[in-house]
């Protein structure tokens, strides 16, 4: 009987190992990217997601990644006295006062001195838990420890409308995180369940493009905020998006340490938005989005000194950007030599691209002639472009819609 | 088209004095059209898109189709990557179990009913064929989700079988897709940073386009949230507020306490939390939505660890009416009608003893509010009102907004 038992369970043991016997391949991962990127710049993360979808596995990768011990804490089965610690009453409480004492995983955490703390099902736990927590996250203090700085603090929660007890942050609260929507692939988790699970390449910081992140990061966000000082702080309205990122001097800093911490990882613009837009918002992250593909066009002045050789974008809305941006150039300091290069630049533009969105730069730069330049022969090979526009007038004629009608 | 010579090439010259035409006539979509990268197709019957914003060319269909009308088909097209119709497309797939191709087509059709019912005219012509919401008997003005479920595939959609936008209509890859590995294909990141530059543009100059476009520009970064979830994360957050609900308290030691000798445990206590509903029954408010939204209130009280019988009702329009407990009967007599004053209201909801911890107040907004705050929790569930009410004796009568202390959300 007894030999039958075990070997009963020698059996079940041999079905187990084959069922735990999965491989792994690479592939990009950007919300693991994403999150790896906040924590190794010291930032409070907090994972939305829907329980169940491998917000657990994500850390368990993240900590082996990081060589950090990991260490979970379910909040919802603590009491609030586990985070803000235990009164102990001692003989004189009057005279000695009454110490708080810490769990002993916090204390073993403070005797490592490293380790990544992952506060689960926020969203679940009572009020007075939260309350708890929040100082933990925020001060980094569990009764009377300090955590090192090499602990590093993850939590994660429940959307609102699936959370039984409708955890919300208020407004200062959820300013101090970096929220990074947790969802999970549809295709990861086939392939997984069929026995090949991702393995994530994590970025890795480059100690020689420090300064250059630091720079690029300092010229994104002050550009931004010098152009649009409304954007600087913006207290979320409407009941639809609280709880939420929003943009003030605060969040604004964090994104700054943000993308100088992708720039140095060469992380992806997917993962940058992903950071961004938790942090201060959609509407003002797709601002910044937006002046960082600014950035990204080519110099005018760099364009025009070689007209021939130079590189345009192929996407059309950013190639006419930087045309634009050329006829701008050559308005503001109109020379005979630059509005040639110009010419030739279009002319270029339009070998290598669709003719139509030049009509509207070569327009412009025709008006900036002066009366005693010639026109250069490059124009000839702009005939095409011009030919586009007059077609595009006659449809109009057509139809009875003027060219340039308001609507 | 048969008996027309498939072998010519695609008149691109053509292709983009349209795209040009049309970026003068919407100037507020011409970095969208600008960004679409052009792909020659033999496979497509028209013009197609796909998700990563790439448009699919038939050659034979540009030699037949006038500029003017070609135009028209680049702002359509455009406006199904723009408006996520593949993103859309999947998620009501997925909501509503929908795996068939007829269903990906219904899509596509739905998809082109809410585009063209208001993206033709001022100078953008209606190209021929393009399927209207009248076609199929159904008001315009309404999303694809809305119109989806109200007409099926028969005799009166046959001849909209050939119809197809590509996978950036419906979200249903096709054989001819580059996929998002292909060339010059447009990211997630870059993608949303299209929607948004060109919802700017439209918020920043709203006089120059329709309301259609205005109202997918205010809600392209946050459409309006399902009302249910909203009303429920207010009243369950309100519920569940320190001093009411489930919380742990020193008051009582706990029995933990035991084992510990020397540490001060605190105790889980339960206390559930009273709401009390009040309801504005004035003339203008239907049965229906107080119906609806008076079930809510009660579902989520209930998931808050309320009791139904700490839940009350109270019908109110210039003066308050009894007092009823949910639990005692289905039907609640909404006595009223008429003018509304929720101020009495308010004041006999506070007189109950004993005191509610949340107060939750469904009205058209149509009302006078008390001037001070009340010492409870309020959510203020908020039918619209699209005309506004006219006062027949004070025409210029505008109500007030609901006061800033009370968390307000609108139903329906």
């Amino acid at each position: 009987m007894l030999a039958h038992t075990t070997s009963q369970l020698d059996v079940a043991a041999a079905l187990l190992a084959l069922l735990r016997d999965t491989t792994t391949e690479p592939r990009p991962d950007t919300q693991l990217e994403a999150l790896t990127l906040a924590v190794a710049a010291d930032l409070p993360v907090l994972l939305w997601g829907e329980p169940g979808i491998g917000k657990t596995a994500a850390l368990t990768q993240l900590a082996s990644s990081l060589d950090l011990p990991l260490t979970t804490v379910v909040a919802s089965v603590h009491e609030p006295s586990d985070f803000s610690g235990l009164p102990i009453v001692g003989d004189d409480p009057a005279e000695q006062g009454v110490p708080m004492a810490p769990p002993d995983w916090a204390v073993r955490l403070v005797r490592a001195g490293r380790g990544l703390l992952f506060l689960d099902e926020l969203s679940t736990a009572a009020p007075a838990v939260q309350a708890a927590l929040l100082r933990l996250v925020l001060e980094r203090r569990i009764g009377a420890l300090q955590l090192p700085p090499g602990v590093r603090i993850v939590a994660a929660a429940n959307p609102r409308a699936s959370a039984a007890d409708g955890w919300e942050l208020s407004p200062p609260l959820a300013n101090r995180f970096v929220h990074l929507q947790w969802a999970h692939d549809h295709e990861v988790v086939v392939r997984g369940l069929g026995g090949t699970w991702p393995r994530a390449t994590l970025p890795r910081l480059d100690p020689s493009r420090l300064p250059e992140a630091v720079a690029f990061a300092r010229r994104a966000v002050c550009g931004l905020l010098s152009a649009r000082p409304g954007l600087v702080h913006r207290l979320p309205d409407g009941e639809a998006r609280r709880g939420g990122p929003w943009p003030s001097p605060r969040s604004w800093e964090t994104t700054l340490c943000l993308i100088a911490f992708a720039t140095a990882a060469g992380a992806s613009r997917e993962v940058l938005s992903m950071l961004v837009r938790g942090t201060v918002g959609d509407g003002p992250g797709l601002e910044l989005l937006a002046a960082l593909d600014r950035m990204d066009l080519p110099d005018p002045e760099v364009l025009l000194a070689d007209p021939e050789g130079a590189v345009l974008p192929e996407r059309g809305d950013l190639r006419q950007a930087a045309l634009d941006a050329v006829v701008a150039a050559v308005g503001q300091r109109p020379e005979k030599s630059r509005w040639d290069a110009a010419w030739a630049l279009l002319a270029r533009a339009l070998e290598t691209g669709a003719p139509d969105l030049l009509v509207v730069p070569a327009t412009t730069l025709a008006t900036l002639r002066r009366e005693d330049w010639d026109v250069p022969a490059s124009i000839e090979r702009l005939a095409g472009a011009v030919s586009l526009s007059r077609r595009a007038d006659r449809a109009a004629n057509r139809t009875g819609a003027g060219a340039g009608a308001g609507r | 088209m048969p008996g027309r010579p498939e072998a010519r090439a695609l008149d691109l010259d053509k292709l983009y004095a349209a795209r040009l035409y049309a970026a003068r006539v919407r100037p507020y979509l011409a970095t969208a059209l600008f960004a679409l990268h052009v792909v020659e197709s033999r496979r497509v019957p028209t013009m197609a898109v796909d998700r990563h914003w790439r448009c699919y060319v038939a050659p034979a269909f540009v030699d037949r189709t006038p500029v003017e009308e070609l135009a028209g088909v680049w702002v359509h097209e455009v406006s199904h990557l723009l408006r996520d119709h593949h993103g859309r497309s999947d998620r009501v797939a997925r909501e509503r179990g929908l795996t068939g191709l007829g269903d990906r087509l219904r899509m596509n059709i739905a998809a082109d009913c809410e585009i063209n019912d208001d993206v033709f005219g001022d100078g953008l012509v209606r190209p021929e064929g393009a399927i209207r919401p009248e076609t199929l008997g159904l008001p315009p003005g309404e999303l694809m989700e809305d119109y989806l479920g109200r007409f099926g595939l028969g005799p009166q959609t046959q001849d909209l079988a050939w119809l197809d936008c590509g996978s950036g209509a419906d979200g249903l890859e096709r054989e001819w897709d580059l996929g998002p590995a292909g060339a010059h294909g447009l990211s997630a990141q870059e993608r949303d940073a299209m929607r948004f530059r060109v919802a700017q543009g439209i918020t920043g100059r709203p006089g120059n386009s329709p309301k259609g476009w205005q109202r997918w520009a205010e809600e392209v970064f946050h459409p309006p949230q399902p009302w249910r979830e909203l009303l429920g994360a207010a009243v369950r957050s309100a519920a569940s507020g320190p001093g009411v609900g489930e919380d742990y308290t020193y008051g009582r030691p706990s029995r933990r306490s035991a084992g510990v000798p020397g540490a001060v445990l605190p105790s889980l206590r339960r206390r559930p939390p009273r709401v009390s509903v009040v309801i504005d029954t004035s003339g203008s408010v239907s049965d229906t939505e107080l119906g609806s939204a008076l079930h809510e209130v009660a579902e989520i009280s209930r998931a808050v660890g309320g009791r139904r019988d700490l839940v009350t009702v109270l019908p109110c329009d210039t003066a308050a009416h009894l007092v009823h407990r949910l639990c005692r009967a289905e039907g609640i007599p909404l006595l009223g009608g008429g003018g509304t004053d929720l101020r009495a209201g308010f004041a006999r909801a506070l007189r109950t003893r004993p005191r509610p911890d949340v107060m939750v107040v469904l009205t058209d907004g149509q009302t006078r509010w008390p001037d001070t705050r009340p010492p409870c929790r309020t959510v203020v569930g908020l039918f619209p009102r699209q005309h506004g009410s006219y006062d027949e004796d004070d025409p210029g009568y505008v109500p007030d907004a609901p006061p800033a202390w009370a968390r307000v959300v609108s139903i329906g």
